[in-house]
Protein backbone atom coordinates (compact mmCIF):
# COMPACT_ATOMS: atom_id res chain seq x y z
CA UNK A 1 0.00 0.00 0.00
CA UNK A 2 1.19 3.65 -0.71
CA UNK A 3 1.56 5.73 2.09
CA UNK A 4 -0.58 9.15 2.52
CA UNK A 5 3.19 11.09 1.63
CA UNK A 6 3.44 8.44 -1.60
CA UNK A 7 -0.20 9.36 -2.60
CA UNK A 8 -0.22 12.76 -2.47
CA UNK A 9 3.56 13.05 -4.07
CA UNK A 10 2.42 10.80 -7.01
CA UNK A 11 3.52 13.42 -9.79
CA UNK A 12 6.92 12.87 -8.38
CA UNK A 13 9.66 11.59 -11.16
CA UNK A 14 9.47 7.85 -10.66
CA UNK A 15 13.36 7.92 -10.09
CA UNK A 16 13.18 9.58 -6.81
CA UNK A 17 14.60 7.45 -4.14
CA UNK A 18 11.36 5.51 -2.25
CA UNK A 19 13.67 5.50 0.88
CA UNK A 20 14.85 8.89 1.10
CA UNK A 21 11.09 10.21 0.48
CA UNK A 22 10.20 8.30 3.06
CA UNK A 23 12.46 9.54 5.65
CA UNK A 24 11.99 12.98 4.24
CA UNK A 25 8.80 13.26 4.11
CA UNK A 26 7.89 15.07 6.97
CA UNK A 27 10.21 17.71 6.70
CA UNK A 28 9.25 18.24 3.49
CA UNK A 29 5.69 19.10 4.42
CA UNK A 30 6.57 21.89 6.26
CA UNK A 31 9.75 23.35 4.87
CA UNK A 32 9.51 26.57 2.63
CA UNK A 33 12.14 27.05 1.26
CA UNK A 34 11.63 29.25 -2.08
CA UNK A 35 9.77 31.48 1.20
CA UNK A 36 12.38 32.14 3.44
CA UNK A 37 13.91 35.04 1.95
CA UNK A 38 12.29 37.55 3.44
CA UNK A 39 14.83 40.91 3.71
CA UNK A 40 16.52 40.33 6.67
CA UNK A 41 16.06 43.00 9.69
CA UNK A 42 18.00 45.25 10.63
CA UNK A 43 16.18 46.27 13.91
CA UNK A 44 19.01 46.41 16.31
CA UNK A 45 21.95 46.27 14.75
CA UNK A 46 24.82 48.87 15.56
CA UNK A 47 24.77 52.48 13.60
CA UNK A 48 25.65 51.91 9.74
CA UNK A 49 25.80 52.88 6.14
CA UNK A 50 24.33 49.82 4.10
CA UNK A 51 23.12 50.71 0.35
CA UNK A 52 20.67 48.48 -2.22
CA UNK A 53 21.15 49.72 -5.97
CA UNK A 54 17.85 48.45 -7.93
CA UNK A 55 17.87 48.29 -11.72
CA UNK A 56 14.32 49.21 -12.06
CA UNK A 57 14.86 49.19 -16.20
CA UNK A 58 15.40 45.40 -15.68
CA UNK A 59 14.02 44.62 -12.73
CA UNK A 60 16.99 43.31 -11.07
CA UNK A 61 19.42 44.31 -8.27
CA UNK A 62 21.92 46.84 -9.53
CA UNK A 63 25.18 44.38 -9.44
CA UNK A 64 28.36 44.97 -10.48
CA UNK A 65 27.57 48.42 -9.80
CA UNK A 66 30.96 50.27 -9.12
CA UNK A 67 30.78 53.27 -6.98
CA UNK A 68 33.14 55.55 -4.92
CA UNK A 69 32.22 56.68 -1.40
CA UNK A 70 33.58 59.75 -0.59
CA UNK A 71 33.45 62.23 2.38
CA UNK A 72 33.09 66.20 2.69
CA UNK A 73 35.93 68.05 4.56
CA UNK A 74 34.18 71.84 3.72
CA UNK A 75 34.32 72.05 0.58
CA UNK A 76 36.54 69.32 -0.42
CA UNK A 77 35.40 66.10 -1.04
CA UNK A 78 37.53 62.58 -0.24
CA UNK A 79 38.09 59.41 -1.57
CA UNK A 80 37.28 57.19 1.16
CA UNK A 81 36.74 53.76 -1.10
CA UNK A 82 35.95 52.24 -4.33
CA UNK A 83 33.78 49.19 -4.54
CA UNK A 84 31.61 47.38 -6.60
CA UNK A 85 28.01 45.97 -5.58
CA UNK A 86 27.63 42.59 -4.90
CA UNK A 87 24.97 40.19 -6.47
CA UNK A 88 21.97 41.48 -4.54
CA UNK A 89 23.02 45.27 -5.70
CA UNK A 90 24.38 45.22 -2.06
CA UNK A 91 27.75 45.88 -0.22
CA UNK A 92 29.13 42.61 1.08
CA UNK A 93 29.76 44.65 4.29
CA UNK A 94 28.52 48.00 5.90
CA UNK A 95 30.12 51.13 3.80
CA UNK A 96 30.63 52.54 7.18
CA UNK A 97 30.63 51.10 10.50
CA UNK A 98 30.73 52.19 14.09
CA UNK A 99 33.71 54.49 14.65
CA UNK A 100 34.12 54.90 11.09
CA UNK A 101 29.96 56.06 11.25
CA UNK A 102 30.39 59.80 11.55
CA UNK A 103 28.28 62.98 11.08
CA UNK A 104 28.88 64.68 7.45
CA UNK A 105 27.86 64.86 4.10
CA UNK A 106 28.87 61.85 1.82
CA UNK A 107 28.65 61.07 -1.57
CA UNK A 108 28.45 58.26 -3.63
CA UNK A 109 29.03 58.42 -6.96
CA UNK A 110 27.55 55.75 -9.50
CA UNK A 111 29.21 54.79 -12.84
CA UNK A 112 25.66 54.37 -13.98
CA UNK A 113 26.82 54.55 -17.95
CA UNK A 114 29.10 51.96 -17.72
CA UNK A 115 26.51 49.71 -15.95
CA UNK A 116 24.61 49.86 -18.53
CA UNK A 117 27.26 49.60 -21.61
CA UNK A 118 28.15 46.55 -20.12
CA UNK A 119 24.38 44.68 -20.25
CA UNK A 120 24.17 46.44 -23.98
CA UNK A 121 21.49 48.65 -23.39
CA UNK A 122 21.29 51.13 -25.86
CA UNK A 123 22.02 54.52 -24.97
CA UNK A 124 22.80 57.75 -26.69
CA UNK A 125 26.52 59.03 -26.96
CA UNK A 126 27.02 60.46 -24.23
CA UNK A 127 24.41 59.00 -22.07
CA UNK A 128 21.83 61.69 -20.48
CA UNK A 129 23.35 59.73 -16.91
CA UNK A 130 26.27 58.90 -16.86
CA UNK A 131 28.31 59.07 -13.33
CA UNK A 132 25.36 59.89 -11.33
CA UNK A 133 25.70 61.46 -7.08
CA UNK A 134 23.81 60.93 -4.23
CA UNK A 135 24.60 63.01 -2.08
CA UNK A 136 23.19 62.84 1.80
CA UNK A 137 24.17 63.74 5.38
CA UNK A 138 24.67 61.24 8.61
CA UNK A 139 23.33 63.68 10.83
CA UNK A 140 22.90 61.46 14.17
CA UNK A 141 25.61 58.29 14.86
CA UNK A 142 23.21 56.90 16.79
CA UNK A 143 20.84 55.96 14.05
CA UNK A 144 21.62 53.77 10.88
CA UNK A 145 21.51 54.82 7.36
CA UNK A 146 20.15 52.19 4.43
CA UNK A 147 20.05 54.07 0.85
CA UNK A 148 18.09 52.75 -1.41
CA UNK A 149 18.99 53.66 -4.70
CA UNK A 150 16.41 52.89 -8.17
CA UNK A 151 18.06 54.13 -11.37
CA UNK A 152 17.78 53.40 -15.08
CA UNK A 153 19.28 55.20 -17.88
CA UNK A 154 16.64 58.20 -17.77
CA UNK A 155 16.31 58.74 -13.62
CA UNK A 156 16.73 57.34 -10.43
CA UNK A 157 15.50 58.15 -6.85
CA UNK A 158 16.98 57.69 -3.78
CA UNK A 159 15.51 57.75 -0.31
CA UNK A 160 16.27 56.58 3.23
CA UNK A 161 15.16 53.43 3.51
CA UNK A 162 15.16 50.81 6.23
CA UNK B 1 11.77 73.71 -28.32
CA UNK B 2 15.39 72.20 -27.42
CA UNK B 3 17.09 73.33 -24.02
CA UNK B 4 17.28 72.55 -20.52
CA UNK B 5 14.22 73.16 -17.75
CA UNK B 6 12.95 71.95 -14.80
CA UNK B 7 10.19 71.52 -11.95
CA UNK B 8 10.28 71.33 -8.48
CA UNK B 9 7.36 68.93 -6.50
CA UNK B 10 7.26 68.89 -3.08
CA UNK B 11 6.01 65.03 -2.85
CA UNK B 12 5.73 65.55 0.85
CA UNK B 13 2.76 68.14 0.36
CA UNK B 14 1.61 67.17 -3.54
CA UNK B 15 2.32 70.87 -4.13
CA UNK B 16 4.84 72.73 -6.52
CA UNK B 17 8.20 73.17 -4.92
CA UNK B 18 7.82 77.21 -4.71
CA UNK B 19 11.49 79.81 -3.83
CA UNK B 20 13.92 76.56 -4.06
CA UNK B 21 17.19 77.89 -5.41
CA UNK B 22 18.67 75.80 -8.09
CA UNK B 23 22.64 76.28 -8.99
CA UNK B 24 23.42 75.32 -12.87
CA UNK B 25 26.48 74.79 -13.88
CA UNK B 26 28.45 73.63 -16.99
CA UNK B 27 31.44 70.91 -16.70
CA UNK B 28 34.47 72.75 -17.68
CA UNK B 29 37.61 70.68 -17.59
CA UNK B 30 37.96 68.77 -14.61
CA UNK B 31 35.24 71.17 -12.63
CA UNK B 32 32.24 72.53 -13.09
CA UNK B 33 31.30 76.26 -13.90
CA UNK B 34 28.92 78.45 -12.39
CA UNK B 35 26.08 79.54 -15.06
CA UNK B 36 23.70 81.20 -13.00
CA UNK B 37 21.18 80.40 -9.83
CA UNK B 38 17.77 80.88 -10.24
CA UNK B 39 14.85 79.95 -7.90
CA UNK B 40 11.45 78.36 -8.96
CA UNK B 41 8.35 80.30 -9.25
CA UNK B 42 4.86 79.99 -7.32
CA UNK B 43 4.71 76.76 -9.90
CA UNK B 44 8.03 75.40 -9.06
CA UNK B 45 9.24 75.89 -12.26
CA UNK B 46 11.94 78.96 -13.46
CA UNK B 47 10.38 82.06 -15.45
CA UNK B 48 12.99 81.83 -17.73
CA UNK B 49 14.53 78.44 -19.39
CA UNK B 50 17.48 77.51 -16.95
CA UNK B 51 19.43 76.72 -20.57
CA UNK B 52 17.55 78.72 -23.73
CA UNK B 53 17.19 76.84 -27.24
CA UNK B 54 19.97 78.61 -28.55
CA UNK B 55 22.64 78.46 -26.04
CA UNK B 56 22.21 74.32 -25.99
CA UNK B 57 25.66 73.01 -26.76
CA UNK B 58 25.95 69.74 -26.18
CA UNK B 59 28.22 68.67 -23.02
CA UNK B 60 27.70 68.12 -19.48
CA UNK B 61 25.47 69.86 -16.80
CA UNK B 62 24.19 69.92 -13.55
CA UNK B 63 21.44 71.40 -11.54
CA UNK B 64 22.33 71.68 -7.89
CA UNK B 65 18.96 71.60 -6.23
CA UNK B 66 19.04 73.53 -2.52
CA UNK B 67 16.76 70.57 -1.46
CA UNK B 68 17.69 71.24 2.67
CA UNK B 69 17.25 75.05 2.52
CA UNK B 70 13.76 74.74 1.64
CA UNK B 71 12.49 72.30 3.66
CA UNK B 72 13.98 74.27 6.91
CA UNK B 73 11.86 76.60 5.32
CA UNK B 74 8.42 74.90 5.56
CA UNK B 75 6.03 75.07 8.27
CA UNK B 76 6.74 72.93 11.15
CA UNK B 77 10.19 72.60 10.10
CA UNK B 78 12.57 71.63 12.68
CA UNK B 79 16.39 72.52 13.61
CA UNK B 80 17.60 69.66 12.73
CA UNK B 81 20.16 68.80 10.01
CA UNK B 82 18.28 67.38 6.92
CA UNK B 83 19.19 64.37 5.64
CA UNK B 84 19.41 65.71 1.83
CA UNK B 85 21.08 69.37 1.97
CA UNK B 86 21.75 70.33 -1.40
CA UNK B 87 21.19 67.68 -4.30
CA UNK B 88 23.04 67.78 -7.68
CA UNK B 89 21.94 66.34 -11.07
CA UNK B 90 24.21 65.77 -13.71
CA UNK B 91 23.14 64.90 -16.92
CA UNK B 92 24.43 65.56 -20.67
CA UNK B 93 22.15 67.29 -23.74
CA UNK B 94 23.63 64.35 -26.46
CA UNK B 95 21.53 66.04 -29.39
CA UNK B 96 21.29 69.96 -29.00
CA UNK B 97 17.75 69.41 -31.12
CA UNK B 98 16.08 68.18 -28.24
CA UNK B 99 14.60 69.28 -25.05
CA UNK B 100 16.13 68.08 -21.73
CA UNK B 101 13.51 68.80 -19.02
CA UNK B 102 14.59 67.36 -15.60
CA UNK B 103 12.31 67.74 -12.54
CA UNK B 104 12.88 67.32 -8.97
CA UNK B 105 10.56 65.68 -6.65
CA UNK B 106 11.96 65.60 -2.83
CA UNK B 107 10.99 65.18 0.74
CA UNK B 108 13.19 65.90 3.83
CA UNK B 109 14.32 61.87 3.16
CA UNK B 110 13.90 60.98 -0.59
CA UNK B 111 14.49 62.65 -3.91
CA UNK B 112 13.78 61.39 -7.67
CA UNK B 113 14.51 63.22 -10.87
CA UNK B 114 14.41 61.89 -14.74
CA UNK B 115 13.77 63.35 -17.85
CA UNK B 116 10.91 64.47 -18.14
CA UNK B 117 9.12 66.12 -21.20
Amino acid sequence: MPSPTLTRRAFLPAGLALGSLAAGGAVAQNAQPALTTAPVSQIDLSPRLTMHAIDTHNGSPGAGMKVQLSRYDGDDLHLLRRFETNKGGRTDEPLLLDAAYQPGRYELLLQLEDYFAARGTPLPKPNFLSQVPVRFRITNPAERIHLAILFTPWGYSYYRGS
Amino acid sequence: MAGISTHVLNSGTGRPGAGMRIDFSVRDGDGWKLVKTVTTNADGRTDQPVLAPDAARTGQYELLFHVGDYFRRQPGAGNDMPFLDTVPVRFAIFDTQQHYHVPMLCTPWSCSTYRGS
